[in-house]
């Protein structure tokens, strides 16, 4: 709201606004609301003013729609009939609906119809009504909406609206977002002393940016100065505190992501000793097969969009697991025993798995889509949460939990366990180890598949995705400990965290380069990493 | 002598003298330009990347240290000289700016940066294109071979110090030219950098130090520090019980082999024209492992045989067939490991079988 | 003790809770043959590593010619003050001949600049000769080590051992995977070094041990349970118990 525009219009608002409160009786509410809406093309821009001013008066509900299409223009009457109007903007031209009822008129062609026009004053004066009006609207999130305007703007003019709207409030939030918007628009009226006292008291405890833009005016308000000094003391430590909360959760964010990432090459390192270069290419060949899943679906099945991930991902397990077990028993079963061999090799292919995807699917980014559960986000007090990010660091929990599980309580899992702790002695005991090395570089490439599902819904899809997480899912590994899972999760949270709370201060990019200098300076302390395999198996 | 310059040596050796004779023989005017032009420059990169080749070869095929960020020495010593040609072209630049380079007067800065200066000289210049590059790899080795860190956990810190100097150096802040690197070389030395004459100078020169850096190589691996080093690439412990302070002569190999990567990377900046960050991706770096395991780990002449090998078919398969070239070079990876584990110059030499078997030639088996 | 030359006393030392060498003292004089044995896990390679300074004991002494802490020494320096050890799977440099294993074992510089510049003097060539001879590998002279036999490899070891000249050798289970009559060479072959040197053998094949004919320490549980004769020890009643059960 423009202050010069609202000036000379708030003797008016304050008494439209009382109206509002008495709350007239409905039924000749109703029949005037009617008549003054049919008068507004009538006349010139004066007149309208007074229409408008009658209209405001009526407190109808309707009244707000009908101001927001005046002040955007789409407010019309018909020519054939002198109808009032709303146009709305579709597709195929314009269709024109009642201003009164709402009901579908057809469409309007561009030269039935002629726009009610207004001019500045008008326009201000809309707004400000709109204000007004959205303080009582029926709608919560509406009223939400209007006393957040209002605490921006602190006008004081607004006040006596605010205490009419306060006293009809019923929703405590609403009703607290009210007072609060009230003691930004006492401050700035000069009010009594007490009143101002209590007022900074409220912003205080609000404690936000808003409420921050509020005070800060008032810094140097003698009556006050104490007051204000202490809450704005109070709101930045309050404001601290969420930043940390926020970037806490960026880290974990960031973290699930890695540890996801990580977790798969953990496994491979810790049962086979093997580097398995190709391992982002994998979490690539996941994001791809969410993003042919999606194809399909909107494709044939649009419905099931919301269960397209549900679908992609045992697909994503089994086509990276596939390609996983194909690359053990191609390649990685030749070279045990020689580490950087092998490291080569999976080099290789994942260069040869890169080429392929960008020969079949193009080198540009594919854009893969959010199920409506995973779009959006949500507040917790100051911090945003996406909900994307949450379903990743949920599922990379999962995933966590699941494998551990496997390992700890299956037999598989015991099995790769004897392989991992003494490999000749477990093949002695008549295990099939050459299949549990298939199975457990199968186990590590199904991972990073899932891994790639998640992350196609919070990156871009290319050829080269893999080739991005690569450098960091090792330093997870390295930092956390190779072969135990534990070291992925505490490495990917820690690595994750350290990351975000260094961005603020350094940029994302020095932030990364100081993380990576941390690492390699932190592996001449701990060459095996936070969670080191012990016994005989480290040896190797 | 003998033992330094065996037989292969000698036959690479007049391999490349032929060529460094013939080439800008037959692309001379006099010869009727019988080779085109650009083949000077072309084979003067190819024999920068084999000198790179050898210096990683130093390290992993001598001593078993697989370096997965050799690409970042190289590139430290192309910026060396890439800051000293950029110097070099005074006020020509775009903006005309007397002192500062053109990214710099982009950049609204108003002096050149502390380290920057000194490059308007030469000498100062190829000395820092040895020196940056020696003393990081000395200050990482002196961290990483102190506490013993090795096999593939080596490789992966190598490879992120590569990743993260590449982060670095694509900051504008940083001061070497951010994403674009250093380009717009005019001359060096006062010689016009896109003259026939200079390409060949500089081509020649890139031979004779390829050939330096060879013998300097062999020179090492045929002392008895080189046996050191053998030592200590097939059985660590065994040199450690012997008294032999592993960490040293892990970073002497290592520092060595850097500053010959950083002197290949400042001979081949001026005859490309451009240093950018992408010379620090790990991709790079571990294209020259492929370069050193398809010449022949450990032979030093295989290494760079294998560098101008692969670099001439990446030539050749990125002009005619782009789409295949990474299917090319990630089935080389696959292949060589598997099935020429000695590369092309060991099975050669097992193939002829009139050669010895190289001793301190490719191990059977690395070690983690 | 006067004149030792190792002293190991109270030493202790645990791994995750396990108590590989507990309370352990032992003495080796100069010259001396001494033949560990022990059954699997007694702490004999521990105990090695703690002497060559691979593992730090958790508590205890473990003196060199009384002087000099060998807790604070590593696997360089201890080497350096004449420990040298055999491993008990052949650590030989396998592509590397069979003459420079030995020439890189010889007593001599050991720094960078030594080896870089240094050269094969007539005397250290004529020193391999003699080893060469002393170990029966003249013939492999210019063999790869790497082509060696598993019994040439245990030789080989020992006289990079000898090429040390080292005060104390330290030999794992120098019989391992060796003929009848290599296993009796063997320990002919450390009889007759014997003196010159110490040596502490860890040994498993009682009659290696026997044809050692030395002095026997016998671990059980990082401990020692009884020292003497072979003839001592084997009467001892718990050593009984230990070797061959309950």
């Amino acid at each position: 709201m423009k202050n010069v525009l609202a000036l000379p219009l708030r003797p008016y608002l304050a008494a439209l606004l009382t109206a509002l409160a008495l709350m007239m009786p409905s039924a000749s509410r109703a029949a005037g609301f009617e008549e003054l809406v049919a008068r507004l093309p009538e006349g010139g821009y004066s007149d309208r003013a007074q229409t408008i001013d009658a209209i405001a008066r009526t407190g109808d509900p309707r009244a707000a729609q009908l101001f927001e299409a005046l002040l955007e223009g789409r407010l019309h009457a018909r020519k054939a009939d002198g109808r009032v109007v709303i146009l709305v903007e579709g597709a195929a031209g314009a269709t024109a609906i009642d201003a009164l009822s709402g009901e579908s008129l057809g469409e309007a062609p561009a030269r039935s119809t002629e726009r009610i026009k207004v001019n500045n004053r008008l326009r201000g004066m809309l707004r400000s009504a709109i204000g007004a009006l959205s303080l009582t609207s029926p709608d919560r999130e509406t009223r939400l909406r209007a006393a957040q305007s209002v605490l921006k703007s602190g006008d004081p003019a607004d006040i006596e609206a605010l205490d009419a709207a306060l006293s009809a409030e019923s929703d405590r939030e609403v009703a607290a977002a009210l007072a609060e918007a009230r003691a930004a628009a006492i401050l700035n009226a000069k009010a009594p002393v007490a009143e101002r006292r209590a007022a900074v008291a409220i912003l205080a405890a609000r404690g936000d940016a808003a409420a921050q833009a509020a005070l800060a005016p008032h810094a140097s308000d003698p009556a006050i100065v104490a007051e204000v000094a202490a809450a704005l003391a109070r709101i930045e430590r309050t404001q601290r505190m969420w930043g940390v909360a926020q970037n806490v959760w960026y880290g974990l964010s960031l973290g699930s992501v890695l540890m996801l990432a990580a977790i798969g090459l953990a496994i491979t390192f810790g049962v086979m000793g093997v580097i398995n270069m190709a391992h982002g290419e994998l979490v690539m060949l996941g994001a791809y097969t969410t993003f042919a899943v999606q194809e399909a679906i909107r494709g044939s099945a649009p419905w099931l969009f919301d269960f397209s991930l549900l679908i992609a991902a045992p697909l994503a397990m089994l086509v990276a697991g596939g390609v996983g077990i194909a690359i053990e028993r191609g390649i990685v079963r030749h070279l045990y025993g020689r580490p950087l061999e092998t490291l080569l090799a999976t080099w290789g292919v994942s260069l040869i798995l890169q080429q392929a995807v960008r020969t079949i699917f193009g080198p540009n980014n594919r854009e893969v889509g959010n199920p409506s559960w995973m779009s959006g986000a949500f507040e917790i007090g100051q911090m945003t949460v996406t909900w994307s990010r949450l379903w990743i660091l949920i599922f990379a929990l999962a995933v966590f939990f699941a494998l551990l599980l496997v390992l700890r309580r299956s037999f598989f899992g015991l099995q790769m366990r004897a392989v991992t702790q003494d490999r000749p002695m477990a093949a002695e005991m008549g295990i099939d180890t050459g299949r549990v090395d298939a199975l457990t570089f199968g186990l590590g490439a199904g991972i990073a598949g899932l891994a790639g599902v998640a992350l196609s819904q919070i990156d871009n899809v290319s050829p080269n995705l893999g080739q991005s997480y690569i450098v960091d899912s090792f330093m997870v590994v390295v930092f956390g400990g190779a072969g135990n899972l534990w070291g992925a999760l505490a490495g990917g949270f820690g690595l994750g965290v350290v990351n975000k709370f260094l961005e603020p201060w350094t940029g994302a990019v020095l932030g990364k380069i100081l993380v990576l200098a941390f690492i390699i300076l932190f592996i001449q302390k701990r060459p095996r990493g936070l969670f080191a395999l012990r016994g005989r198996a480290a040896e190797a | 002598m003998a033992r330094i310059i065996d037989r292969r040596m000698a036959i690479f050796l007049a391999g490349l003298f032929i060529l460094t004779v013939g080439l800008p023989v037959a692309s001379s005017a006099a010869a009727g330009e019988l080779a085109p032009a650009y083949l000077v420059s072309l084979v003067g990169k190819y024999l920068c990347y084999a000198l790179l080749a050898v210096a990683l070869d130093l390290v992993w095929g001598l001593c078993g240290i697989l370096s997965l960020g050799h690409g970042a020495f190289f590139a430290l010593g192309g910026y060396a000289m890439g800051m000293h040609l950029m110097r070099q072209i005074g006020p020509r630049g775009v903006y005309g700016d007397p002192v500062l380079p053109d990214f710099m007067v982009f950049l609204n800065w108003q002096e050149l940066p502390w380290f920057w200066l000194g490059f308007d000289s030469f000498w100062f210049a190829a000395l820092m294109a040895m020196a940056a590059p020696g003393l990081l790899a000395f200050v990482f080795g002196w961290f990483a071979f102190r506490s013993r860190v090795s096999g593939v956990y080596l490789s992966i810190i190598t490879q992120a110090m590569t990743y993260a100097l590449m982060l670095a150096f694509f900051r504008n802040e940083m001061g070497f030219g951010g994403n674009n690197g250093l380009t717009d070389f005019k001359e060096i030395l006062g010689l016009d950098l896109t003259a026939a004459s200079t390409r060949t100078g500089l081509f020649a020169a890139s031979a004779l130090a390829l050939a330096g850096g060879l013998l300097i190589a062999r020179w090492i691996a045929a002392s008895k520090l080189g046996r050191v080093l053998v030592a200590i690439r097939d059985a660590e412990e065994r040199a450690r019980f012997l008294g032999y302070r592993v960490e040293h002569y892990k970073l002497f190999v290592f520092a060595v082999s850097a500053v010959m990567a950083g002197v290949a990377g400042a001979l081949y900046v001026p005859q490309v024209g451009i240093i950018n960050p992408g010379e620090f991706s790990p991709a790079n770096s571990i294209e020259i492992v492929i370069w050193v395991a398809l010449g022949g780990r450990g032979t030093l002449v295989g290494a760079a045989l294998g560098a101008m090998l692969v670099a001439l078919a990446k030539t050749l398969l990125t002009a005619w067939l782009p789409e295949l070239w990474l299917f090319a070079l990630g089935g080389l990876f696959v292949l060589v490991t598997l099935w020429l584990p000695r590369g092309v110059l060991g099975a050669l030499e097992d193939g002829l079988g009139r050669l010895r078997p190289a001793r301190a030639a490719a191990p059977e088996e690395a070690r983690a | 003790m006067s004149g030792s030359l190792l002293y190991l006393s109270g030493v202790s030392k645990s791994f995750e809770g396990f108590r590989a060498i507990d309370n352990l003292s032992l003495v080796v004089l100069p010259g001396e043959l001494r033949a560990v044995i022990g059954p699997n896990g007694a702490g004999k390679t521990t105990m090695m590593d703690i002497v060559t300074g691979k593992t730090r004991p958790d508590e205890g002494e473990v003196l060199w010619k009384e002087t000099v802490d060998l807790t604070r020494a590593d696997e360089v320096e201890t080497a350096r003050l004449g420990i040298g050890r055999k491993f008990q799977k052949p650590s030989v440099i396998e592509s590397l001949t069979v003459a420079e294993n030995l020439e890189l074992a010889l007593k001599g510089p050991r720094g960078v600049g030594a080896t870089l510049f240094g050269r094969r003097t007539r005397e250290e060539a004529r020193e391999i000769e003699r080893l060469l001879a002393l170990v029966r590998l003249e013939e492999a002279r210019d063999a790869l080590a790497g082509s060696m036999s598993h019994g040439q490899k245990q030789w080989l070891e020992i006289g990079m051992l000898l090429a040390q000249d080292p005060e104390l050798l330290l030999v794992d289970e120098p019989a391992a995977g060796m003929t009848d009559a290599e296993t009796m060479r063997t320990a002919e072959l450390l009889r007759e070094i014997a003196g010159r040197h110490a040596v502490v053998v860890v040994e498993h094949d009682m009659e290696f041990v026997r044809a050692l004919g030395c002095k026997v320490t016998v671990l059980h549980q990082g401990r020692v349970l009884a020292e003497g004769s072979l003839a001592h020890v084997s009467a001892n009643a718990e050593v009984i118990e230990v070797y061959l059960g309950r």
